[in-house]
């Protein structure tokens, strides 16, 4: 309990046996209920005796002390203390100036101070709470380590999953380019392919044309331009009865300015027989005829009418004639 | 473990040397055993911590009453209230009892103040006789050599502490309270403590002496 100045005046007024009995009970009861208390009285019990043997107090004072201090032999003994320390204190070299002048205090010894003035409840308090900072210290640093230890990791990880989608990418990339080389070759191959038809369809109307097969297989008839349904004779095509195939030669002007050509062949009462796209016109001694393979079994006896369309650029198709005959089968 | 041997021989010599002639009743074994279980509640071990601090508080207050032999007023009390004990009295606070007792004590030896009076003016020239210039010199000695065991923190504090008259004095004591940033109680305690142990050094060392 802290006892201010006041509280210091009254403790020495009853040491000196100046106040009345009951607040002498007052002060006896509370002293051995309060251990602050008891050290404050035996603390002001002290500066008495000092105050004594330095010839402080009054004369009163002085008596009053001697009745009751130097009764016994164990507070004779303290003042016999009392008197050697002051002798010894007014000697001590303790310098003047570093009393007066607040010497620069290190933050151990503050400390040492702070754990001194806790009573032993509070120091235990304090040294839980230090031993759990410390804990707390040691537990966070370990989990920035471990922290630290998966940062590593991840980053390690992300490096090389970069690393691989790069070589993904590169593989993807190297694998669309073949795709497109195999596209390139492919189309190449298919044009190679195409002109090959090409040329063998050539030589082989070539063929057909040079070296006409005496065989009764294959009928052949050229229809020339500007010959009307009702002009005149119109052509016959004498199809023998074993014929397979009927070779068709339409002529055209030789000014004609399509590349490919259409051809649609159809009976006189307009059914369509056949048709036939992609056609291609040959020279031969200043003529341009087109020429048409169709199946003998698609001819009947009778009257046909072919029109013969040109492709223009676009894929825009014109008109260029229209082409009538007869078929008469040949029985042999 | 606390048996109680040299508090019964104790008793038995000091109440001859100060109120034998009303001491009628001794401190039997048996009694001062009735005792110690009684204020240990029947912890005989516990009992002794509890006999030995009223027994010290009881000092206190016979020595802050000015008597002359606080140390015999204490176990003189401590004597009464063990023979309650032992003739069957239920004791509830000990404590308030012992004090209550030692009151009634104070009184009796307030009346034979006369008495009192007289050894005291005898122990006083005998006091005077005893500190000659020879003891003091002794003492100072034996208290420069007991500061020098003291750390020097602890040896200015403790001359700081003491140093200087009245006004000056509580000064100094505020200074050191800011200087070692510790409360008012916690100053006076440590200072107390560094009194108590430099007066038992000069005590021993007077005694070597």
């Amino acid at each position: 309990m802290a006892v201010d100045l006041n509280s210091e005046k009254l403790i020495a007024q009853y040491l000196l046996g100046e106040l009345p009995e009951e607040q002498q009970i007052e002060i006896e009861d509370r002293a051995f209920e309060d251990e602050d208390y008891l050290t404050a009285i035996t603390a002001v019990e002290n500066d008495l005796i000092d105050e004594y043997v330095r010839h402080e107090l009054s004369e009163t004072e002085r008596r009053k002390f001697e009745s009751r201090f130097l009764a016994s032999a164990e507070r004779r003994k303290r003042v016999e203390f009392a008197k050697a320390f002051a002798k010894v204190a007014a000697e001590s070299t303790v310098p003047k100036k570093i009393e007066l002048t607040p010497r620069t205090v290190s933050w151990r010894e503050s400390l040492e101070a702070f754990i001194r003035g806790l009573n032993p409840a509070a120091r235990f308090a304090f040294a839980a709470i230090v031993l759990l900072i410390l804990l707390g210290g040691a537990w966070l640093m370990t989990e920035t380590l471990r922290l630290r230890t998966q940062l590593t990791q991840l980053q390690a990880e992300n490096q090389s999953r970069q690393t691989e989608r790069q070589s993904l990418q590169q593989q993807v990339e190297t694998e669309r380019r073949q795709n497109e080389e195999l596209a390139a070759r492919l189309n190449q191959e298919k044009q190679q392919r195409e002109q090959s038809e090409d040329s063998l369809r050539q030589l082989s109307e070539t063929a057909e044309t040079t070296n006409p097969a005496p065989r009764p297989i294959i009928a052949a008839l050229t229809l020339l331009p500007g010959m009307s349904r009702g002009a005149g004779e119109k052509p016959k095509l004498l199809l023998p009865e074993n014929a397979r195939l009927v070779r068709l030669q339409i002529g055209i002007d030789p000014e004609e300015p399509y590349q490919t050509f259409s051809a649609e062949l159809r009976t006189v009462a307009g059914r369509q027989i056949w048709t036939r796209e992609n056609l291609t016109a040959r020279a031969h001694r200043g003529a341009r005829a087109v020429g048409l393979t169709l199946p003998a079994t698609a001819l009947k006896p009778g009257q046909y009418e072919l029109k013969l369309s040109g492709v223009a650029e676009g894929g825009r198709s014109e008109d260029i004639g229209f082409y009538y005959f007869d078929v008469i089968i040949r029985h042999d | 473990m606390f048996d109680g041997q040299d508090h019964v021989q104790s008793a038995t010599d000091s109440s001859s040397q100060s109120a034998a002639a009303r001491q009628k009743w001794t401190l039997t074994q048996d009694a001062f055993d009735k005792l110690l279980l009684m204020l240990g509640s029947g912890d005989r071990e516990s009992g002794s911590q509890k006999y030995l601090e009223i027994r010290s508080n009881l000092m206190r207050f016979f020595e802050w009453r000015g008597c002359s032999f606080p140390e015999d007023h204490a176990d003189e009390t401590i004597n009464r209230v063990a023979r309650k004990v032992a003739e069957g009295e239920e004791i509830l606070n000990s404590f308030g009892y012992a004090m209550g007792v030692a009151r009634l004590l104070l009184l009796e030896i307030i009346k034979s103040r006369q008495r009192e009076q007289s050894a005291l003016t005898e122990m006083g020239t005998a006091s005077e006789a005893h500190s000659d210039s020879d003891d003091g010199e002794n003492r100072v000695t034996c208290l420069q050599s007991c500061l020098q065991t003291l750390s020097t923190e602890n040896r200015e504090l403790i001359l700081q502490y003491y140093q200087g008259e009245k006004g000056e004095k509580i000064q100094n004591r505020k200074r050191l309270m800011e200087r070692l940033r510790i409360p008012v109680n916690t100053l006076r305690m440590r200072a107390l403590r560094l009194r108590e142990r430099l007066q038992g050094c000069v005590e021993e060392c007077l005694e070597r002496a």
